[in-house]
């Protein structure tokens, strides 16, 4: 019984680590802003920041998969892509990758100090961030900005994995969009 | 009553810093420098540089409501904003960086039963002040404090800010005879 409990409880906190890091999402939007005054929208060039990682920038399928994602985004929302006109909107995005750090709560757990200081023992991790901005395209001012945030682990060989976390991020992201007035 | 007053602010201030006890406001002064010979100020050119974080690297919405934010209490201290020749440039610099909070799990030879050590998002406004003619720096204002969850969310975020900025200028030398 005992080692059953014992048992459980590693595999609880291996799923527990393994889901340390859970997409997060956000936005910010500018203040006032009346999105049915926009009706269509086409890609930009990114800026310089925020960086992009090569691996992600340069990864085809993410690109295909991540811009099949948005435009069925912003369809459902009665956006439509204009290619041959100017765009009421422009939509660029940047696939940041950066290296963080958690507390090892395996470690943490035999916290027990027996000598003149101890450090928190932390482990790192390479956490993707996914930024989508939405430009007014005559003004180009900053409308919307939405981001996910989660480990990049098993993604970047992965394409199911890519493709479903691309998918969650998108719509996680889009549920902030301001719906129109 | 006198010393009984002053035991009331230190007090006061003591509550209100472990009320926050995760922020710390400091600044700097030029030696012999007196912010209150300025009168008008322009914002001196933007600094194209990551803050750390790609949900804040060229976020407008982000930028301007730190402006806003810096705009309103240099008015509130009897600065105006200048169409040409200003007497200060005024710059800042935002930045996030992770850092661990050991909650008492460093500590010597202690036992620690209830120690819950986390990692945490820490963010870092600094506000200069600039004399616009000899382009030294004549004073710089800071906060860092933790973030944690505020970015994601815009009005918390926005708040922050607001109240950030507050305790940054609030440390500016007040003009001498002069109410402000």
């Amino acid at each position: 019984m005992t080692r059953l409990i014992t048992v459980t409880i590693a595999a609880v906190t291996a799923l527990w680590i393994a889901g340390c890091a859970t997409m997060t999402v956000g936005s910010h939007v500018e203040r006032g802003l009346n999105v049915s005054q926009y009706r269509t929208y086409d890609w930009g060039f990114p800026d310089a920041l925020p960086i992009s990682d090569p691996r992600l920038e340069r990864d085809p399928f993410f690109q295909d998969h991540l811009r099949g994602a948005v435009e069925k985004a912003m369809a459902v929302r009665g956006f439509a892509w204009s290619t041959d006109q100017p765009p009421d909107l422009l939509l660029h995005y940047h696939a940041n990758i950066t290296e963080r750090i958690d507390v090892d709560r395996l470690e943490a757990r035999y916290g027990y100090c027996v000598t003149e200081g101890c450090s928190v023992p932390t482990i790192g991790y390479e956490a993707g961030t996914l930024v989508l901005d939405v430009l007014d395209a005559r003004t180009n001012r900053l409308l919307w900005r939405g981001w996910a945030q989660d480990a990049v682990k098993g993604m970047l060989n992965n394409q199911d994995t890519m493709a479903r976390q691309i998918n969650e991020a998108v719509a996680r992201m889009f549920a902030e969009f301001p719906k129109p007035l | 009553m006198r010393p009984f007053a002053r035991v009331t602010v230190a007090v006061a201030t003591a509550l209100a810093l472990a009320g926050c006890a995760t922020t710390n406001t400091r600044s700097f002064m030029e030696r012999g420098g007196d912010v209150g010979r300025y009168r008008t100020y322009a914002w001196g050119p933007h600094a194209v540089q990551t803050t750390g974080d790609p949900r804040l690297d060229n976020n407008r919405i982000f930028q301007e409501r730190v402006e806003a934010a810096v705009e309103l209490q240099l008015a509130a201290r009897g600065f105006e904003k200048a169409v040409e020749g200003p007497d200060l440039l005024v710059r800042y610099y935002t930045s996030v960086e992770q850092q661990v909070n050991a909650d008492g799990a460093d500590r010597p030879f202690v036992s620690c039963e209830g120690c819950r050590p986390f990692v945490f998002d820490a963010g870092t406004i600094v506000v200069d002040l600039i004399d616009a003619r000899s382009q030294r720096l004549v004073w710089r204002g800071w906060e860092e404090g933790s973030i944690e969850g505020v970015i994601d969310n815009q009005q918390w975020m926005e708040k922050r800010i607001d109240q950030t900025v507050a305790r940054i200028i609030e440390q500016l030398p007040r003009r001498i005879g002069r109410v402000s």
